[in-house]
């Protein structure tokens, strides 16, 4: 873009003080790669999406496969871990974390499960950064009684209990979409949600319920920015309220937003654990660790493993994501630019 | 700017204090928020919903109910099981089941006179106990109901005519209503709203201590259905109101207020907490309803999970086992000792529209049915110890046959027959085992899941055949499955006893009109006449030998000849109790007569 | 102020009104209705039943009565009758008058009582449970982020994240069952399963007596339930604090040589306590309202489970009750909030 050279960039210190211009990004991504925790939170995150892409590759087992005579059966090795299983536990090293009540491998679902919880975890905050952040930022700049009704808005539908309004949203889409008549739009998406074991309904759930938070939390954060100096200054040079917003507040905002779209994600995931617990979660014998961790709570006390394993696959994914988001708001936190 | 600050931390701390320090030192003036305090409500406040065992002193039982609120308390609106264990201990009906055996015995009605009528009705004349009093809690013990007069009330013919009027009027709206309404002569236009006049019903008390009642047909479970709490005495006075009485309306069932004669009564009912009865020092004792051994009973209401671990912790003396810690209970030295399972009046099985495609050849049906690995199901899937179901009727329902006296009766696993069956199908149509496309459906819950997993694994495994499983949340799936067009082929239901008897299964379930194939199409979607007459003609069926016959025959129709229905397996219950309690097992849907139990240390 | 406050709770009106009218229409979208049973009951009975509860009316008046029930107050002479359909959420005697207001139904599922009935006995249950979990989120996800915070990128950040982490990814479905199994039952600190209140409640929130054994049985069920929110406490107040850390005006304070406590507890924390504050309304609303698994798992009479099972049982009063109740009280957590964040930052200004 051929802009004339404007004050305000140069009211930025640091864009002074380097010698060799970055762009933020390349900034954020230069800074982020020195951030061991988060690379290693990325890589993580990275072996995981590729485990839910080749699902089928790794497991050992189709997901469904039942033997029930192996029902329940654990390795020897799981027996050392827990010996509380000793005086009952079936022994048999088929199964690298032992097989399941219908005796399905474990470790092939919570391999399959992947797909389900990283699915989750990348469309729920998609959908809500991205309605969010716009409408947020929209309202918080403008402010005035656009703010006032974008917000009014906002609340009326944040009134809504989340959770009710997906288990409600749920039991309406599925029971409608039941038997749609083929060839009509209902029936397309009543086969989409099939072909995704029950998936769908979720993320449109999930979606429509999520964004409130970003959108309140964005504004919040616009709110307090617009009154700030640097904003203030590059209004009184004329930059437009488009350049204002990227270039100036959503940059100095993205840090908390990061922040608590990374914190959230655990919530679509154990939002999706929770849809489980009641019976609204995936079709089965689709696995999700939801599912897999509310059944396995069941019989944590006679078959730990078979809710240990999943709860551990879910908590390591939780750690990924919190630390490569904490590497994320470090990285793009413009007061750090061209420092470390 | 720092004065604001502290503000805020002061207001936070404040505000634990509040919650920290909230002692009821004033006594709440002028409450808004409207408090049901109940007069002789004891005053004491820490809720030990696990009371510790007591040593000496009062025996106190502690029993586990389920999760979730009990629904009601009141005998002409109960449905469940819960309700109405409860009510079975505060009022007894004018006959009574033996909870092990579920013959019928004399109850409140000592005895009866049948009379059968030219016009098939049948009329039956019940003679009361006399001297049973009313009694209630009045905060610190149970006292005897008095009149206006101030003499005691006893429980009389007319308070029997009372509750059965009141299950009956339409205002009432008591869902179980219907079962009167078809047995009682002129019950069902009251109900129905055809007449609003009372006395067109078929039951009247002659003096207090009889009472008679006639019924549409000559039916030896009239007695039986005479015997159910929709039709127990209800204090009148109380819930309408008297000269000295205040009316309490719907909540005349609420704590402080409920007046009951079994023998216990209710002391203390913390919804969605706990209930607690106690044992009720005016009860004669009858041959079927001793006098009770045990103080106290409290039911928690936890789900199975929690409540087996209260009872692990001490804090339980009988508890559920759930069926994912069976391996482990079993293999424990102390809680094997403690494990029964006792056969349940339920049965559990799977239903076909024998209007849809594929299921609607009665080959098919029958391969699908005898392709079921029921003890494999139950030994692998279930754990529970229940019985394969070769047919619907449970054994232990008077006039249900038994295993023993009809071994071959009904369906059984046979893989190679399931097979032949199917192929004959197949090879009659042209068709290959590929091109058949059926789907189960069930109600979305991991039991069902696991069941229905296993049955499809099965059914790939001897037929060769791909089942399609669906599942919909309950309503939902109620709806569909009693709707004509959208009934899917093979859907999950179980069926309950409302009062022993095979009646109550063959008649009121599989035939036309009945719970699962309703008149306007979907459930079976079946009509058999030769079934139809089978079951009417037993019901009428005074020899008992005769009537097992005629439902045997019937049973034949219904899962191997027409194979309409394929059922699974017969319900048990599995129990751990404390050794220190005597009890006794209950077949009875888990109705037990806790007055027959004691406690010894 | 006032005038702020006033507009606030009129636009509450607006919100009830839009809430009640969205989820009446859903709840009657979804099919199957209260009556549905395993046993299917004969049309007679069904007609008896729908008709008892006004269901044979059309949706519009069923609404129209629903809204006259909740919303207009009464005055009348006559006392209260003990029926269900009688039951009023306020109703107080002014001299020979009965001034009654909020009559939310009566709930199919229990045949002698009411959606206040519920509010009365179970609402203060959850309410007691949720004070508790954000009390325990907060005693334990301040301090653990301000730590983190100060201690950047040492052993303490880690460690501390981590832990708030931890509690973050392991759910009361799992924490709940292990807590009764090694504290309850092995090690037998606590009661496995139960609460240590119950009806009536001072102020309709309060445990008329706050004894230990109150305690006792809260204890579990409430770090179950707070461990999760602490997390998300400790990481935005690290986060908050942080980004605050940086700003011009601690520099300033530093420069003017002030000792580093006093710039972070005068200057730093107090900022970075703005976004912490946003989330608590939100989180207080969710805490009392998401407890389904926690009161199942430790077997609590709250309302947690009325929020699910009157949806999956469609015992409509309840739903409605419930919705509008969560309304209610996100609305005005909401509107704490806003004052407490004015209070806080006070360039914010209300317009």
């Amino acid at each position: 873009m051929a802009q004339p050279v404007t004050l305000d960039r140069a009211s930025q210190k640091d864009v002074l003080l380097t010698t060799k211009r970055e762009s933020l990004w390349q900034d954020a991504l230069r800074r982020l790669v020195r951030n061991r925790a988060a690379v290693i939170g990325g890589v993580i995150i990275l072996i995981l999406y590729l485990t839910a892409i080749f699902a089928d590759k790794i497991a050992p087992y189709p997901y469904e496969k039942q033997t029930l005579v192996d029902q329940n059966k654990v390795p020897a090795w799981m027996l050392k871990v827990f010996p509380t299983m000793q005086p009952y536990a079936k022994i048999s090293d088929k199964y690298l974390l032992g097989a399941d009540y219908v005796g399905r491998d474990l470790f092939s679902r919570i391999v399959y499960g992947t797909r389900v919880s990283l699915t989750v975890a990348l469309i729920g905050p998609l959908i809500s950064l991205f309605i969010g952040v716009i409408y947020g930022s929209i309202s918080g700049y403008f402010g005035g009684r656009l703010d006032n009704i974008m917000m009014r808005i906002v609340d009326v539908l944040y009134a809504f209990p989340g959770l009710l309004f997906i288990i409600l949203l749920m039991a309406f889409f599925r029971s409608t979409l039941a038997r749609p008549e083929p060839g009509t739009f209902a029936y397309s998406i009543s086969q989409l949600d099939a072909r995704m074991g029950g998936m769908l309904f979720i993320f449109i759930g999930i979606g429509l319920t999520a964004w409130e938070t970003m959108a309140r939390l964005t504004r919040g954060q616009v709110l307090s920015m617009r009154e700030k100096e640097f904003v203030e200054a590059a209004r009184t040079i004329g930059a437009t309220d488009l350049r204002i917003m990227f270039r100036h507040i959503l940059p100095n905002i993205v840090g908390p937003l990061v922040v608590a779209e990374t914190l959230a994600i655990p919530g679509y995931i154990t939002t999706e654990a929770f849809l489980s617990f009641i019976g609204l979660g995936v079709n089965p014998p689709t696995p999700s660790w939801g599912s897999m961790i509310s059944e396995g709570a069941q019989v944590i006390r006679t078959y730990p493993n078979q809710t240990i394993f999943p709860a551990l696959a879910l908590a390591i994914t939780m750690f990924a994501f919190n630390f490569l988001g904490d590497g994320l708001r470090d990285a793009l936190d413009p007061r750090l630019r061209g420092t470390q | 700017m720092r004065t604001k600050f502290f503000l805020l931390i002061s207001v936070l701390v404040l505000a634990s204090l509040v919650l920290g320090a909230c002692q009821p030192a004033a006594a709440t003036p002028e409450t808004i928020i409207q408090t049901v305090v109940v007069e002789g409500t004891p005053k004491e406040v820490v809720v030990t919903a696990t009371p510790a065992p007591a040593a000496a002193g009062p025996k106190v039982l502690r029993l586990n109910m389920g999760p979730g609120d009990i629904p009601t308390l009141d005998p002409s609106l109960a449905t469940d099981t819960s309700s109405t264990q409860i009510i079975e201990e505060t009022s007894v009906g004018l006959t009574r089941q033996n909870e092990e055996t579920a013959e019928v015995l004399p109850g409140m009605a000592e005895s009866w006179d049948v009379v059968n009528n030219e016009d098939g009705t049948q009329t039956i004349t019940f003679h009361l106990v006399s001297n049973i009093p009313w009694v209630r809690w009045n905060g610190k013990e149970v006292e005897q109901v008095k009149d206006c007069n101030g003499n005691p009330r006893y429980v009389t013919a007319y308070d029997f005519e009372y509750g059965i009027l009141r299950t009956l009027n339409p205002k009432t709206a008591s869902d179980y209503a219907y079962v009167l309404a078809f047995a009682i002569k002129g019950a069902a236009d009251y109900n129905g709203g055809k007449t609003e006049d009372p006395t067109t019903v078929a039951v009247k008390a002659i003096d207090e201590k009889t009472l008679e009642i006639t019924f549409t047909e000559q039916a030896v479970y009239n007695v039986n259905i005479a015997g159910m709490w929709v039709a127990h005495a209800e204090p009148k006075w109380l819930i309408e109101g008297d000269d000295c009485t205040e009316a309490r309306g719907d909540k005349w069932t609420e704590t402080g207020f409920f007046q009951g004669y079994g023998p216990y009564t209710l002391k203390e009912w913390v919804h969605d907490s706990y209930i607690t009865l106690v044992k009720n020092p005016f009860w004669p004792g009858l041959p079927s309803v001793p006098v009770a051994k045990i103080d106290e009973v409290t039911w928690t209401m936890l789900d199975e999970v929690p409540a087996f671990a209260e009872y692990e912790a001490g804090n339980l003396d009988v508890a559920a086992v759930p069926l994912a810690d069976m391996d482990r209970v079993k293999a424990d030295p102390e809680l094997s000792k403690q494990l029964a399972i006792g056969p349940v009046l339920c049965t559990y099985y799977y239903g076909f529209n024998t209007k849809a495609k594929f299921v609607d050849d009665a080959r098919v049906r029958r391969a699908l049915s005898m392709a079921i690995d029921r003890q494999s199901l139950i030994d692998n899937v279930l754990k529970g110890g229940q019985e394969p179901a070769q047919w619907f009727s449970r054994p232990g329902l008077t006039g249900a046959p038994t295993l023993d006296k009809y071994p071959d009766l009904g369906v059984k696993f046979d893989p190679e027959k399931a097979k032949a069956e199917l192929q004959s199908y197949l090879d009659e149509k042209g068709l290959k085992v590929s091109d058949l496309d059926i789907t189960l459906m069930f109600n979305t819950s991991s039991g069902h899941q696991k069941i229905a997993e296993a049955i499809q694994q099965m059914w790939k495994e001897y037929l060769g055949l791909d089942v399609k499983l669906a599942n919909q949340e309950w309503k939902v799936y109620l709806k569909t499955i009693r709707d004509p067009q959208a009934t899917p082929q093979i859907w999950r239901l179980g069926w309950c006893q409302d009062y022993p008897d095979a009646n109550n299964f063959l008649r009121e379930v599989p035939t036309k009109g009945g719970s699962a194939n309703p008149a306007e199409g979907g459930g079976f979607n079946w009509e058999n006449p030769k079934y139809e007459e089978l079951v009417v003609q037993a019901a009428r069926e005074t020899d008992p030998q005769k009537r097992v016959d005629l439902y045997a025959q019937a049973e034949q129709i219904l899962v191997y000849e027409d194979a309409v229905m394929i059922p699974i397996y017969w319900y048990t219950r599995v129990t751990v109790t404390k050794p220190y309690v005597q009890r006794t097992f209950s077949v009875l849907g888990g109705l037990e007569h806790i007055e027959k139990w004691d406690i010894t240390q | 102020m006032g005038r702020y406050i006033a507009r606030r709770l009129i636009y509450l009106l607006v919100v009830l009104f839009v809430v009640s009218a969205i989820t009446f229409g859903l709840m009657h979208a979804v099919p199957g209705g209260p009556f549905d049973r395993e046993k299917a009951l004969p049309p007679e009975i069904l007609e008896n039943l729908n008709k008892r509860y006004h269901l044979d009316e059309p949706l519009l008046v069923q609404y129209g009565r629903y809204m006259y029930d909740v919303f207009i107050p009464r005055i009348t002479s006559v006392p209260p009758k003990g029926s269900v359909d009688d039951d009023f959420l306020i109703t107080v005697k002014l001299g020979n008058v009965w001034f009654k207001w909020m009559n939310f139904g009566p709930t199919y599922s229990s045949r002698s009582r009411t959606v206040n009935d519920i509010f009365r006995q179970q609402l203060p249950v959850s309410a007691q449970l949720g004070i508790m979990a954000l009390l325990v989120a907060i005693i334990i996800g301040m301090p653990l982020g301000i730590l983190a915070a100060l201690k950047q990128n040492t052993i303490f950040d880690y460690l501390g994240m981590s832990v708030a982490i931890f509690g973050v990814s392991v759910p009361v479905i799992i924490l709940g069952p292990l807590m009764i199994w090694i504290f309850g039952v092995t090690l037998k600190w606590f009661p496995p399963t139960g609460w240590g209140a119950k009806p009536p409640f001072v102020l309709g929130i309060f445990p008329r007596d706050l004894s230990p054994e109150f305690f006792r049985y809260a204890i579990m069920p409430s770090v179950a339930l707070g461990l999760g929110s602490s997390a998300i406490i400790a990481r935005l107040t690290r986060a908050s604090l942080l980004q605050t850390m940086r700003e011009d005006y601690i520099r300033t304070a530093r420069a003017k040589g002030l000792r580093e406590s006093l710039v972070i507890v005068r200057h730093a924390l107090k900022n970075s306590l703005i976004p912490v504050v946003t989330i608590l309304g939100p989180l207080f609303a969710a805490l009392v309202t998401g407890t389904f698994v926690t009161e199942v798992t430790f077997g609590i009479p709250g309302m947690g489970r009325y929020f699910v099972t009157s949806i999956t049982n469609r015992d409509y009063p309840v739903i409605m009750g419930t919705i509008l109740l969560y309304a209610v009280i996100l609305v005005i957590a909401n509107l704490i909030v806003d004052i407490v964040y004015a209070y806080l930052d006070p360039r914010i200004r209300y317009d």
